[in-house]
């Protein structure tokens, strides 16, 4: 389990995480879900002890990981952003390496590793050297260095950027068995629908806040089930189009600007040609619409005013 | 201690993966040390000067002379080579020789009649201590003769004019009363002459406690801590590598701090020394005949020295702002290390302020200890404040490079 309570950190006079609060609970995988830059993998970095916080406090499993740091760090498996690995060494000498270092020892040790390279599909090339391996295979080892202790909390850290479609698969089922083992997976990501597929439960943050979380149905309900319209021209005062869209039912603007207008309405395709009037009388001219279905990514939109992948 | 030992392991089995690299930090200085026998003999024969003689005299004096230069001890010290004027000359000047002597005409008539004469000696440019040897040799001899022409002159004009008119040698009466005269000559002064008898020894005065010392041990001395240099260097940057490759990240996640982690890293480093130590210490101990039971005290001083030097080249990467700049500072710091700290130059070539400011530098102080060790003039009790001191810079290095390992290391 992994408590975070109004966790801050500030580098000079940047401000990288600005009170984030959340739990996460084991048997569950806690998605991270935030642009490049949010405060993800810094929020990681504190919760495994790597980053001090300025405020707030972080538990592991009931321990403080500034006040019991090594008690904390003890129940940790870490998967990072990037590789971690000794590419000189075999498979089986990392993971020998880095079971020991959480005090694995004699046939558990060996059962354990036996266990990690089997369950990410790599006991064939076990004593290769790492070098020699193919990046999805590197990526299954990184991952397997991470679970080979048995923790009972697993950071991941976007452990599937850069990866071919066919090692995401395997990594995403991978952590959805460690999680259905009991274990307390926290990971980020800035893929929406990895984060819909993987995540039991969410929290968006952007610009170092937390800025909604809950299930996905509870993050889907904050949309109201309207679909996003975005249009693109040119286009009169946030004033203007709130005077001519104003009355209708459920219609609200997420954001407008000089060339662009996303608007979040129930039942857009219906009411599309009513909408498209009532901005024509206000002088817009539209030359683009896109509509999108509720989503992650309309939810964002609708919180940030910008896409994601921004 | 088991993630210390675990870590020391992962580390040497890392170090093992790259033998090339390890034989490298030992061969390059060993190479050097092998060009450096060559090219001065090992340091343990006597330099022989060749001395080319032109006799065109054929005299009994010139003959005296040329064969005193090559006889006793003087021939390990001279080896005398009889070659025509000509031949002398071209041998000369391609630089085959130390000198030549020229032993003119009508020479032997000349000394036993007291008249002016002249040797001529052409000595080898290329050379410089060979011929100048040979110089000095051939004053002496000189003297001599001129001693000998004063004593025994009378006697010895009889056979300058050649025999009597119609005879082919001298009649035997003439030559037994020579003979007696002479003979009672050397006799009345045999005092004087027996013995002056002209000795070369060659000496050479060695600081006490370093018996054994000679052109080789000393630079072997040099050349095996340049070894022990190079190592500490090349090993130094290994935090960088652990964080470009995120092992460093990934261990200070574990519940270990630091200080195991660092630990773990000097074992690993000190294991690897030691071992290279041994064999380079047995090496010379196999060259130069150190005893060996000094091997293994020699080999675990040059172990720690060694740690402590890789513990000031980690600082120094530690605190760079990026792998290249770490790899140039320490560069930077080696090269004065290495030219001045006598492990390149011994501290005996060197002039004496130079060697003395040497001496003060941490591979120049550990490198003299060194050189007690091997030289037999060190005890265990007269280590024990040179071991504290190494002690308390591994103490100071390792709690300056745990700070920064865990201040602003990562952040960078």
């Amino acid at each position: 389990m992994i408590e975070v309570e109004e966790l801050r950190k500030e580098y000079g006079e940047l401000v990288a995480v600005d009170g984030v609060s959340f739990t996460a609970e084991g048997g569950a995988v806690f998605g991270l879900l935030g642009p490049n830059g949010a405060g993800k993998t810094t929020t990681i970095g504190c919760v495994s002890g790597l980053q001090r916080p300025t405020a707030g406090r972080v538990r592991v499993m009931g321990h403080d990981v500034v006040l019991d740091g090594p008690a904390a760090r003890a129940h940790l498996g870490v998967v990072p952003q990037d590789l971690a690995l000794y590419e000189d060494l075999s498979a089986t000498e990392n993971l020998l390496y880095w079971a020991s270092a959480y005090g694995l020892r004699g046939d558990r040790l060996k059962q354990r590793i036996t266990a990690s390279l089997e369950v990410t599909g790599l006991l064939d090339r076990a004593k290769e050297p790492v070098k020699q391996f193919s990046g999805g295979m590197k990526r299954r080892l990184n991952f397997a260095c991470g679970i080979v202790h048995e923790p009972r909390v697993l950071l991941l850290d976007e452990p599937t950027v850069g990866v071919d479609p066919q090692s995401r698969v395997r990594l995403q089922e991978l952590v959805k068995a460690q999680a259905a083992t009991g274990t307390c997976v926290l990971y980020t990501t800035h893929y929406m629908e990895e984060a819909e597929t993987l995540c039991d439960r969410l929290a968006i943050i952007d610009h170092g806040k937390l800025i909604a979380q809950g299930t996905l149905d509870e993050l889907r309900a904050m949309l109201g089930e309207r679909d996003l319209l975005r249009l693109s021209g040119r286009f009169p005062s946030e004033t203007q189009i709130a005077a001519a869209l104003g009355g209708r039912e459920g219609v609200e603007i997420v954001q407008a600007e000089e060339e662009s207008l996303i608007v979040a309405a129930p039942q857009a395709s219906r009411e599309l040609p009513a909408l498209l009037a009532a901005l024509t009388r206000v002088g817009a001219e539209i030359r683009e619409t896109t509509m999108s279905r509720p989503s992650l990514e309309t939810l964002f939109i609708k919180l940030t005013g910008k896409e994601l992948r921004e | 201690m088991r993630y210390v030992w675990a870590t020391a392991v992962k580390d040497l089995r890392r170090r093992l993966r790259d033998p090339l690299a390890l034989a490298l930090w030992l061969g390059i200085p060993f190479a050097i040390l092998t060009l450096l026998s060559l090219a001065f003999g090992g340091g343990e024969a006597t330099p022989q000067a060749r001395l080319l003689v032109a006799d065109e005299d054929q005299s009994l004096v010139s003959g005296l002379l040329a064969g005193a230069l090559g006889q006793g001890q003087l021939a390990e010290l001279i080896q005398v080579e009889e070659v025509t004027p000509e031949e002398g000359r071209k041998r000369i000047g391609e630089g085959d020789g130390s000198a030549l002597l020229l032993i003119p005409p009508e020479f032997g008539d000349a000394v036993l009649t007291s008249q002016p004469t002249r040797l001529t000696l052409l000595t080898n440019p290329a050379q410089s201590i060979l011929p100048g040897i040979l110089e000095e040799v051939l004053s002496l001899l000189v003297d001599a003769v001129f001693y000998l022409q004063r004593l025994a002159a009378e006697p010895l004009s009889t056979f300058s004019g050649g025999p009597p008119d119609g005879a082919a040698t001298f009649p035997d009466q003439v030559v037994s009363s020579t003979s007696v005269e002479i003979n009672q000559l050397v006799d009345g002064v045999s005092e004087y002459l027996f013995p002056p008898l002209l000795s070369v020894s060659v000496e050479v005065e060695e600081p006490e406690g370093q018996k054994t010392l000679n052109l080789g041990t000393l630079f072997f001395n040099s050349m095996f801590f340049l070894a022990i240099l190079f190592i500490a260097q090349g090993m130094s940057d290994d935090f960088w590598v652990e964080k470009r490759q995120g092992t460093l990240m990934r261990s200070l996640t574990t519940p270990h701090g630091v200080t195991s982690l660092l630990a773990g890293k000097m074992l690993a480093a000190f294991v690897l020394l030691l071992v290279m130590a041994i064999l380079g210490v047995t090496a010379g101990a196999a060259l130069y005949g150190f005893p060996a039971a000094r091997i293994l005290p020699a080999a675990l001083w040059a172990a720690a020295s060694g740690l402590a030097l890789l513990t000031l080249f980690t600082l120094l990467q530690l605190f760079a702002t990026s792998q290249k700049t770490g790899g140039l500072l320490s560069t930077l710091v080696l090269f004065p290390l290495m030219m001045v700290g006598g492990s390149l130059f011994p501290f005996e070539a060197m002039p004496g302020w130079l060697a003395a400011i040497g001496r003060r530098l941490p591979n120049g102080w550990a490198l003299e200890q060194f050189k007690a060790i091997l030289g037999g003039g060190a005890t265990a009790v007269g280590l024990l404040p040179a071991a504290a001191v190494l002690l308390a810079a591994l103490v100071v290095g390792s709690w300056l490079a745990g700070r920064r390992l865990r201040g602003g290391f990562l952040a960078r």
